[in-house]
Order: C-alpha cells, then structure tokens, then sequence
C-alpha cells in the first residue's frame, strides 16, 4: 500500500474543494464556499492492482489577499492544477502555481483540471492559453464537479503518474 | 513576578493551546478537549500524530523537526488548516514550531471563532472579487463590441472613397495587418498595435477630394496635377485631424505623413528621419509593398522579388532603415497575410 500526498491548486472559485468532495464522497454543492488555509480528505485507489491512499490537500486558492504557502506544498508526490472554463484569468494563476510547484517540490506529478466544463456556452479560456497549458506537459482534463465528468479520470491518471515515478518497491508516505 | 513565576500551564488553559516540547515529547499542562476530541492518544503527551486522525499536523511536525535540527531562529508557522475529528467536526487550528532557550516548541492553538470571522471576510472578499471579475469582463466585452463597430464604419467609409480609384478591400484590410505586424514586431503596446491596424487603411482618404479628371486620368500627370494629386495627405490629414479618437488622430499622422522620405525629399512637408511620426513610417513601407505585389487595373503584379529589390533600394532614402530591417525580418508573416487575404480575380506577386 502506498500513501501519498496530492494538492488541489488553483485560483480561488476554481473549484477545488468541489473536486474533492465529488471524488471522494460523491457529492457537490452549487453555492461557492471559500477555503481558508488547508483541510485534507483521503481516498484509496487501486492502480493495476496496487492500493494507493491518496492524502488530498485542498490548499485555499490563490487570489489578492492570500498566496499557497509552499509548508504546504512540501512533501507532496502530486498535484493536481486547477482552473475555471469560464474564467480567463484562472489560467494565468495555475501557471504561476505550476513555477511555485517545480520551485518547491523536486520531482512532482501533476495534471491539468480544466473545471466546470459543464459550463458550455461560457467557455471562455483562448487558443492560446490551451497552448500555454499543453506546454506544461502534464495530461490536461475537462472536468465538472458537478456532473462528474471526467473527475475520476485526472485524479486515476495522478494517481497512476505518482505510482510510475515511484522506484520498485517504494512504499509509505514519501514525504 | 519573575519570569520564572509566570503560571505557564493556567495561561495555556485560558488560551486554548496546546504546548509540546520537542526533547522529550512531552505535553506541557493537560491537553484540551479539542485535542482529546480529535486524536485521544495526542492528548496523552506524546508527541506523534496518528497522520489518519491528524495529517495536516503530522506533516507540519515532520517540517518543525527539520526546523528544530537545522537551529534556525525565529519560528514556523503552519498557517490555519482544519483536521477533522472522529464525528466529522472540523477544528480549526494553527501551529507554531519555535526554539526558545535552546528548547524546541510546539504551540498548537486552536483558532475557533477567529477562523470563522476569517472565513466570513474572506468569503465576502471572494465574491466582491468574482464580481469585479465579471464587471471588468462586461466592460471588456463591450469596449470590443465599440471598436468591432468603430472598424466597420471606417471600413465602410474606405470602401466608399475606394470606389474612385478602384483600392480593393482586401488592400485595404492588408494595411492595416501588415502594419500591426510591424508595429508589433517594433515592441509598440498591444493597444497602440490596435490603434495602428484601424488608422493605417485611412491613409489614402484624402483622395476623395481629388478631381475625377485627375485621379483616374490614364497616363502620366502634369506638373501642376501631381501638385494637386499631392495634396491628398494633406486633404487626408484635415478630415481626420483634431479628433478625441486615438485611432483617428494616429490616423491624421499616417495620412499627412506616408508619403514623406526618410531623407527629406518627400511631399508635402518635406520631413526628414524621426520628425516623420513612425506611424507614418511604417506605413508607408507596407503600402508601397502591397501595392506592387498586386495587380491594378492600370498595371501587372510585379514579382516579389523585383519588389523587395525596390525597397531595399530606397533603404535609407525614402523608407526609415531600421523598420526596414524590421519589415525583412518579418518577411514571412507579411507573405502569411498576403495569402490570407488576396484581392478577388486579381493577379499577385508569386
């Protein structure tokens, strides 16, 4: 059994916590609740046959009154970059996460959550912050916590991604 | 009362914290019913947390051993987090690792209703932010939706006066891209960029008050018709001049001013270098190359090779080098517009 850490990053109203809360009790609430400092939940996963707890922290998102603050990044084996299909700016705030993150954690996985993609006729991000998004390497998910599109799909593919850059036999927590 | 006097354990009590030290995980005082409530063998005075019934705290202790190793002064601080207790109530707490006197401390406080006030003004905060979001999008919106209108009435405009001297549409769109282009590749900010596609397909305006007999005469002009000619970048820069409209008063310059030469010899005041505004300087690069590249009704497309040859000719002489330079470099996305954007049943350079 493995048990890692993973955290939820993203601009403030991305849908984080929403993220969190579908994919590990199956639940969302439409009415935006502000996060204040951290809070984690736990989910286990079985990754071709190996059992891995996933520790999710569910950072407060960034905005003009608070940044993440990198104690709580450290330790972590994954991250899963968070924004808003409806709002342009959120992108430009999960590409300084993204730098934070490589500033802060040697080795990490990580994958793009394109959220509330339920949202279709507000699409809002450009052509080329796609781009910008693709550049960054890591597999890109157009999710909604409130459908359940695709959630499950990019935190399996974190979870798989933390799994392979494991060396064999490595086990615990890794922080 | 003496330091030594200070009644640590009571104040601990009245304040709620929970205070470990490191050298013997010891838990100074009784532990706090939140603490009993979220993890009961943390209340019994070891220092180690089940990372199950607190992982936030858990990790933050591995970090304040590092903090404690390495002797750093000052204090960590964890920042606010929420573990949760065994009935699924949230705590909200903050921790502290520190040294004092050479003992390493862990002061655990529990933030109760300040956490709560917190996140009540953050939530207002937030939303006041998201508001501010979408008003600026609105507004955003809007200023595109103005100058999606403003582009169109001048393209109108031009296609009017256009319809004297045969200019195609597609000329006249070209202009304003190629010189963006240009304006970009020159570090111009992104709004004077805007400015300088809708002011540079004005620059010929002032032909609508040109004569038939002069401006379609087949042939060569007299003396005194070129003199009149020449007067459309005057004519061009009085109806556009004076005007609240950046675009339009950029505009006045392209038009009074795209016909004069970097060296002095050009019409009509006879500027010379950087007293020409560099508006005008571009155009002026932009418009001789497109209107050689493609076919009239007067003359054939000339080669673009033969075009560029002409150009660099007058490097120096009548166009501004450096933004000739400039124009070679971005030779590329100058043929990209000119493929995007052809003149219909028209031939063009190859």
């Amino acid at each position: 059994m493995i048990r890692t850490k993973v955290c939820m990053l993203g601009s403030f109203a991305v849908g984080k916590t929403s993220l969190v809360r579908r994919f590990v009790h199956s639940l969302f609430g439409d009415r935006y609740l502000s996060t204040l400092g951290a809070r984690v939940d736990k989910k286990s996963l079985v990754i071709d046959g190996t059992k891995i707890d996933l520790m999710l922290w569910d950072l407060a998102g960034k905005d003009d009154y608070q940044s993440v603050r990198p104690t709580h990044l450290r330790g972590a084996s994954g991250c899963l970059l968070v924004m808003d299909s409806t709002r342009e700016h959120s992108v430009d705030v999960a590409l300084e996460l993204h730098q934070l993150m490589l500033d802060t954690i040697d080795q990490v996985s990580f994958v793009v959550a394109i959220n509330k993609c339920d949202l279709v006729d507000e699409w809002r991000l450009s052509d080329r912050q796609l781009e910008q998004l693709r550049a960054l390497g890591g597999p890109i998910f157009r999710t909604s916590a409130l459908t359940g599109d695709e959630v499950e799909n990019a935190f399996a593919a974190l979870a798989r991604q933390i799994l392979a850059s494991k060396p064999p036999g490595e086990d615990g927590d890794p922080s | 009362m003496t330091r030594t006097d200070l009644p640590v354990v009571q104040l601990l009590e009245r304040l709620d914290l929970a205070l470990y030290e490191s050298r013997d995980g010891r838990l100074l005082g009784d532990a706090p019913d939140w603490l009993t409530e979220l993890a009961p063998e943390a209340s019994k005075g070891s220092l180690e947390f089940d990372d199950d019934a607190l992982p936030i705290l858990g990790d933050f202790l591995g970090q304040a051993r590092r903090f404690w190793q390495d002797g750093a002064r000052g204090r960590l601080r964890s920042g606010p987090f929420v573990e949760t207790d065994a009935r699924g109530r949230g705590h909200a707490l903050e921790a502290t690792a520190l040294r004092i006197d050479g003992r390493s401390l862990l002061l655990i406080e529990r933030l109760g209703e300040d956490y709560e006030l917190a996140v009540a003004n953050l939530q207002t905060a937030r939303e006041n932010l998201l508001v501010q979001e979408e008003l600026e999008r609105i507004v955003a919106r809007r200023t595109a939706d103005l100058r999606e209108r403003e582009e169109e009435l001048v393209y109108r405009l031009i296609r009017a006066a256009n319809l004297r001297d045969n200019e195609t549409g597609a000329h006249i769109r070209r202009i304003g891209l190629y010189s963006a282009a240009l304006a970009r590749a020159l570090g111009w900010p992104a709004a004077t960029v805007d400015d300088i596609r809708l002011a540079s397909p004005m620059h010929d305006l002032g032909k609508v008050g040109i004569p038939d007999r002069i401006l379609l005469k087949p042939g060569r002009l007299s003396e005194d018709e070129m003199a009149v000619m020449r007067g459309h970048t005057s004519l061009g820069a009085g109806i556009l001049e004076d005007s609240r409209v950046p675009a339009v008063r950029m505009a006045a310059q392209i038009a009074a001013g795209h016909h004069e030469w970097w060296n002095g010899e050009g019409y009509p005041r006879g500027l010379a270098a950087e007293d020409i505004p560099e508006c005008a300087r571009i155009v002026a690069i932009v418009d001789v190359y497109d209107a050689m590249c493609h076919a009239r009704s007067y003359k054939p497309a000339f080669p673009e090779d033969r075009v560029l040859d002409y150009l660099r000719e007058r490097r120096a002489r009548q166009f501004d080098p450096r933004l000739l330079d400039v124009f070679f470099e971005r030779l590329p996305e100058m043929r990209r517009i000119r493929e995007l954007h052809p003149d219909e049943g028209m031939d063009t350079a190859g």
